[in-house]
């Protein structure tokens, strides 16, 4: 009998999974996806926000693409329940289906602020199409749109709001912008960027309640003015979709402890993407990431150990990049390890600034600003990930890269990065384009 | 597969390549827009160009979370332009600094080889650039770490003098 593979979550890591056990197997095994929603990138729904792009472009698969792979699908079905002993997952329907092997990829949820009033009408998370399509209907041209949290997934949606020519407040507890992203010298100049672009911003500001006001919402503060708006999104956080498994013995900390394979606990069950706490490759520490690059990086390697290789994983580099009003924000690595050495430079005049950290002569982390046409800023973004990647030591190099931050492209040729990198891949063979699978 | 083979030794830094390549791809001669980038080394005595080496594992084209980058029929990695929602994650994956983004058209742009008749290998007076059967490689790094250490000796050996 073919193997039976069973991939619970239709989303990056669910997808990337399974196309990777068919650029193997090429429809050899038995594929079963659950899905509590159709496949779609979360990361581009703020591009349909903003109408760059038709609702239809946020989908990774449609049901053809699914029958083309061989796909046995049940979309808009949850998993409820996990029996490992048996290997029979159950579906909140009551349908069982047993495996030979099975993937967790649930993903995450949004969080609101815990605060009266966060569920009410006109306060709306923005993490799922569903979600995204409310808010798609609520935003006016004029509309006040009040943003509660600075961090990077409300930094994403930033240039869709203004786009559609609403006005923005946001509004963040944390003393500065970007919190988990960059650091405060940072912060104050984005800070600075985006009020010249007419965003109002309030950070040290906790909200107490969110109450009716007439059709519109009124946010209150434990100090300073109320708010007045006609939109409140909060992008407050999030949390693993992992309630389903209670009761099974998949082990579970911050997020799934993997291995090296992305196994669980359980021999036969994997986990990939944010529910998983995998292998940080900077810190060799493990960690839940929650970013789209780890998410589809565990599942191509789940997919390929599912599919009979044998193949470690070296871990995930944390990174991050958001354009708001045309200016580039990046960090990666441990760009916030303060038992590093940093070296920040800034050039006010181009809105530019940087910080290199290093262990010894080994550049661990970067975080970067720059205008988005300063094409040199594109340029460094990818060699200083490169830098880190590598992890190689930079000898003479690290010199060179504390007097002159801005000048990265020699450093990087000259220490033969380009070399070590050359034959790294993930799976350990030349990858495949998604179209060109099956 | 063939590739663009860098021939560092032999290139003057005339920059023909970056305009070559700016026209083949935008239609225009702006430099700015090359995906090809003629890098100056040992304080501006040498230089030689520098784009995409098409990866094995292509970061950029993995990472792209709408499968907006394939590979050509002549084996380029390259942007999809109807696909592309210009999110930029593919300009933070890939390790090499060499897929780009315009604001203008808000989408991520690289090195396509031209379709398999690279403007850059033409353009170049000094066959600095050939478009030959290969393996990729690391065509610089030796270079580029001799040209650095040659420059520090000299300054070394400058400040000895002065
Ligand atoms: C607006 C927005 C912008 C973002 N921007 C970026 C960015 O620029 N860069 C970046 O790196 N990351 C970004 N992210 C984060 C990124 O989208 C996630 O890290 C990524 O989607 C994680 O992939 P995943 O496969 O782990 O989970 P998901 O993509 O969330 O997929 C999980 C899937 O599981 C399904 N599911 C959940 N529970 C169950 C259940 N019980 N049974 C069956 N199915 C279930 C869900 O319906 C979903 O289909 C963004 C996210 C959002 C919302
Ligand atoms: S910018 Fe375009 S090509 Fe690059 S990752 Fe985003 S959608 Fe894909
Ligand atoms: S742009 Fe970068 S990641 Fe993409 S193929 Fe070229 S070198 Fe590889």
């Amino acid at each position: 009998m073919a193997t039976r593979h069973v991939i619970v979550g239709g989303g990056t890591a669910g997808l990337n999974a399974i196309r990777t056990i068919r650029a193997y197997d090429r429809g050899e095994s038995e594929v079963i996806l659950v899905s509590a929603e159709r496949p779609y990138s979360r990361m581009v729904l703020p591009y349909y926000l903003g109408r760059g792009i038709a609702e239809s472009h946020v989908f990774t698969a449609t049901p053809a693409h699914l029958a083309q792979l061989q796909v046995q699908a049940h979309l808009g079905r949850r998993a409820a329940s996990l029996d490992t002993a048996a290997n029979c997952l159950t579906l909140d329907d009551g349908t069982r289906i047993e495996y030979d092997d099975l993937l967790i990829a649930t993903g995450s949820s949004a969080v609101k602020a815990p605060v009266p009033g966060a569920d009410s009408p006109g306060v709306h998370s923005f993490w799922t199409l569903e979600q995204a399509r409310g808010v798609v209907a609520a935003i006016r041209e004029g509309s006040h749109v009040v943003l509660v949290g600075a961090g990077f997934i409300a930094f994403t949606i930033l240039n869709a709001i203004l786009a559609l020519k609403a006005k923005l407040t946001i509004v963040e507890i944390a003393p500065q912008l970007l919190p988990r992203m960059i650091d405060r010298t940072g912060a104050e100049m984005v800070e600075k960027w985006l009020r010249r672009h007419g965003v109002a911003i309030r950070t040290g500001a906790t909200l107490t309640a969110i109450e009716e006001a007439e059709g519109r919402r009124r946010l209150r503060f434990r100090e300073g003015e109320d708010l007045l708006a006609d939109v409140v999104l909060m992008a407050t956080g999030i949390r693993t979709n992992l309630e389903w498994l209670n009761g099974s013995a998949v082990r579970v900390n911050r997020g799934i402890v993997v291995d090296d394979h992305l196994r669980s606990s359980v021999g036969n069950v994997y986990a990939a993407g944010d529910v998983a706490e995998g292998l940080d490759l900077v810190t060799g520490q493990p960690a839940v990431h929650a970013i789209e690059p780890t998410a589809m990086e565990h599942g191509r390697v789940a997919g390929a150990n599912m599919a009979g290789q044998d193949l470690a994983y070296r871990g995930s580099l944390l990174m991050n990049i958001v354009e708001v009003c045309h200016l580039d924000i990046a960090s990666f690595g441990a760009w916030d390890d303060p038992t590093a050495e940093a070296v920040a430079a800034a050039r006010p005049d181009r809105w530019a600034y940087r910080k290199l950290l290093w262990k010894g002569d080994r550049l661990i982390g970067a975080m970067i600003l720059g205008m988005a046409n300063d094409i040199w800023t594109t340029n460094d973004v990818g060699m200083l990930k490169g830098l880190v990647q590598a992890g190689n030591g930079l000898g003479a190099w690290k010199a060179h890269l504390r007097r002159h931050p801005f000048d990265i492209k020699p450093a990087f040729i000259a220490s033969g990065t380009t070399a070590r990198l050359l034959p790294e891949t993930i799976l350990g063979r030349p990858s495949v384009p998604v179209g060109q699978v099956m | 597969m063939k590739v663009l083979r860098i021939i560092p030794e032999r290139c003057t830094g005339c920059m023909r390549c970056e305009l070559a390549c700016s026209y083949v791809q935008t239609g225009t001669f702006q430099p700015a827009r090359s995906v090809i980038r003629v890098a100056p080394f040992e304080a501006h005595t040498s230089y030689a160009p520098y784009t995409c080496p098409q990866c094995a594992e292509g970061w950029c084209m993995t990472a792209c979370p709408v499968g907006a980058i394939t590979i050509s029929p002549v084996g380029a990695k390259i942007v999809l332009d109807d696909q592309c929602v210009g999110c930029k994650l593919c300009t933070i994956a890939c390790p090499y600094g060499t897929i780009f983004y315009n604001p203008e058209t808000q989408k991520a742009f690289k090195c396509d080889l031209c379709g398999g008749a690279p403007a850059c290998a033409e353009a170049c007076p000094t066959s600095a650039i050939e478009y030959v059967e290969a393996e990729t490689g690391d065509w610089l790094g030796v270079f580029a770490a001799t040209r650095a250490a040659r420059h520090h000796e000299m300054q070394v050996a400058g400040a000895e003098v002065g």
